[in-house]
């Protein structure tokens, strides 16, 4: 009796886990069904969800307003470019930090935390005064470097948490053997972090990609970011909402794909310093 | 033994630093000085000491967003941990396929801010919206005009809360599950034989063991519910009539739009302070006992 009634909660609870799922899933789903309209059924009411004519006139209207490619590949060389800076440096520091017995080491922990915590919009006008006092307004690199410093306080705090689970003894061990601070890091520590160095390395990368404050202020048109392209249709195109969705769709696209292939990474990343403490 | 020497430390967090300097503390310390400036659009500059403080905190200052800032927060926050919560009692069933359905739920989770804001502007436009086509389908508005999500001021800031609330409702479940993965089951099994009913269970065991999860998830997602910009910018860009306009959004605003430089970093202060306060208090509440415990 007992294990039956602790059955129908399950199947209870199964049922409710699937119909929750697809509920969340609901608006991914909408945006990538109306990327499909036409443009005149995105903005038909009343609204359907399903496509009724199938046709990809979006997403020639978006490649045909906007720079598309150009943008995409900005957005793919400047975050990975941004990240590799980021995780290089910051698992360096961090490794350092984390090491160290010295109490500059606490001090240095506590400031990447609060460096961490500082809102980027209100921090952009420093920067872009900055950028364009070095000349690199509306460059790639101006992107790559901001990034990759307001980023790095992410990576160290992440790659803090997995230091922490490795033993010391290792460092020890290499010590002993004759290995300078930077052999220990590269040749023994790093290689046994690859998982953390994953989870840092996607996360990093999404945070830059998925970006929009300081690309708006940073870029102009060279350099513009996918996601100031995306918001452009905000404003100038107010009714286009159907090419809006075929990018929306396009951007977040692989990202989707990615999270799921590395959903290992990213819960990882999350709870990254969370559970362990 | 002393792995790494002071020097050692320096040499490899300097690299770091540069970067850091340039973009992090540089700004901050700019912004500091800007503060008792009064600065005007050609970039004249003229000392008016705390001015820009006394403003920011009086009628017409920042008050109102401080305000939208703290409902954002408690609203969006508030039922993204009880709906986390939930979730994760559904979610932590063991079943064929468990796994994909929870992936699938997590797929949401790293999609861009700003996508989210857009997806969720399209959802709840007024005419040609779904969701007031789906609310009215079920009886609840009267017609899809009903509710003008964007438009009506007492609706835009929950509209924005809304999209929050479905970018980041995973994110909590998610460490709410790893929370609950620490649970012994034994202990589970030991208050199921003494009769504990499953609210017994929830209360008295789960909730324990993930507080110290649960903390952590709800001060990081307080901190960036406090800074989220994108997601707003998105929707309403803090109208109508500034009823969802934040903190975040009106130093943007006002550096951006009125070019008043000394006011914004005024407000862009007293903003970072209460935060990195908050980072600190948080942790050293959390932290210090559980390292003693160990």
């Amino acid at each position: 009796m007992v294990i039956k009634k602790g059955e129908i909660w399950k199947s209870l609870g199964i049922g409710l886990s699937v119909i929750l799922t697809v509920c969340w899933l609901f608006p991914y789903i909408y945006v990538i069904c109306c990327s499909f309209k036409p443009g005149t059924e995105v903005i038909a009411v009343p609204p359907s969800f399903f496509p009724k004519v199938f046709s990809v006139e979006s997403f020639l209207n978006l490649l045909e307003r906007m720079d598309a490619l150009k943008y995409l590949l900005n957005s793919l060389s400047v975050s990975l470019a941004s990240t590799i800076i980021a995780l290089l440096l910051g698992s360096l520091a961090a490794y350092a930090i984390q090491r160290s017995g010295a109490k500059l080491s606490v001090i240095l922990v506590v400031l990447v935390l609060c460096l961490k915590m500082i809102p980027t919009s209100s921090i952009v006008v420093p920067i872009y005064e900055l950028i364009c006092n070095l000349g690199l307004y509306d460059t790639r690199i101006a992107l790559v470097i901001v990034y990759a410093a307001i980023n790095m306080p992410f990576v160290m705090w992440t790659m803090l948490s997995f230091y922490e689970g490795i033993p010391t003894t290792l460092d020890e061990a290499a010590f002993v053997d004759g290995a300078s601070s930077l052999q220990t890091f590269s040749k023994v520590i790093l290689p046994i972090c690859r998982p953390g160095l994953a989870t840092a390395f996607i996360f990093t990368l999404f945070l830059a990609w998925n970006d929009f404050l300081i690309a708006l202020l940073l870029t102009s048109t060279n350099a513009k970011t996918f996601t100031v392209g995306l918001a452009g249709f905000l404003s100038a195109y107010n009714l286009d909402l159907g090419p809006m969705c075929a990018g929306a769709f396009l951007f977040s696209f692989p990202v989707m794909v990615i999270s799921l292939a590395a959903q290992k990474y990213i819960v990882q990343g999350m709870t990254a310093g969370a559970v362990k403490g | 033994m002393r792995l790494i020497s002071r020097k050692t430390l320096l040499l490899f967090f300097l690299p770091g630093a540069v970067f850091m300097g340039a973009f992090l503390i540089y700004p901050i310390i700019t912004m500091v000085i800007d503060s008792f400036y009064e600065i005007g659009i050609t970039g004249s500059k003229r000392f008016i000491g705390p001015d820009n403080y006394i403003r920011a905190f009086t009628a017409g200052g920042f008050l109102k967003q401080l305000m939208n800032t703290l409902i954002y927060i408690t609203v969006a926050v508030g039922v993204e941990t009880v709906a986390g919560l939930l979730f994760a009692l559904f979610f932590e069933l063991d079943y064929r396929g468990s796994k994909i359905i929870r992936s699938f739920m997590m797929a949401p989770l790293m999609i861009a801010p700003l996508v989210a804001g857009l997806t969720w502007k399209l959802m709840m436009s007024s005419s040609f919206g779904i969701v007031n086509e789906l609310l009215t389908r079920v009886g609840i508005l009267e017609s899809p005009s009903g509710i003008l999500w964007l438009a009506d001021e007492k609706w835009s800031l929950l509209a924005c809360c809304i999209a929050d609330i479905w970018l980041t409702t995973p994110f909590m479940m998610l460490m709410i599950l790893a929370g609950l993965q620490g649970l012994d089951t034994s202990m589970l099994e030991a208050a199921r034989i003494d009769g504990a009913g499953l609210l017994q269970q929830v209360f008295s065991i789960k909730l324990p063991v993930i507080k110290p999860v649960l903390l952590t998830a709800l001060s990081v997602r307080i901190i960036d519910a406090a800074r989220t910009f994108d997601i707003i910018w998105a929707m309403t860009e803090g109208g109508p009539n500034r009823s969802s306009e934040t903190i975040s959004i009106i130093i943007y605003k006002t550096l951006t739009r009125y070019n008043d430089t000394g006011y914004a970093s005024a407000m862009a202060v007293v903003f970072i302070a209460v935060l990195v306060l908050f980072t600190l208090v948080f942790m050293q509440s959390l932290w210090n006992p559980k390292k003693q415990d160990r």
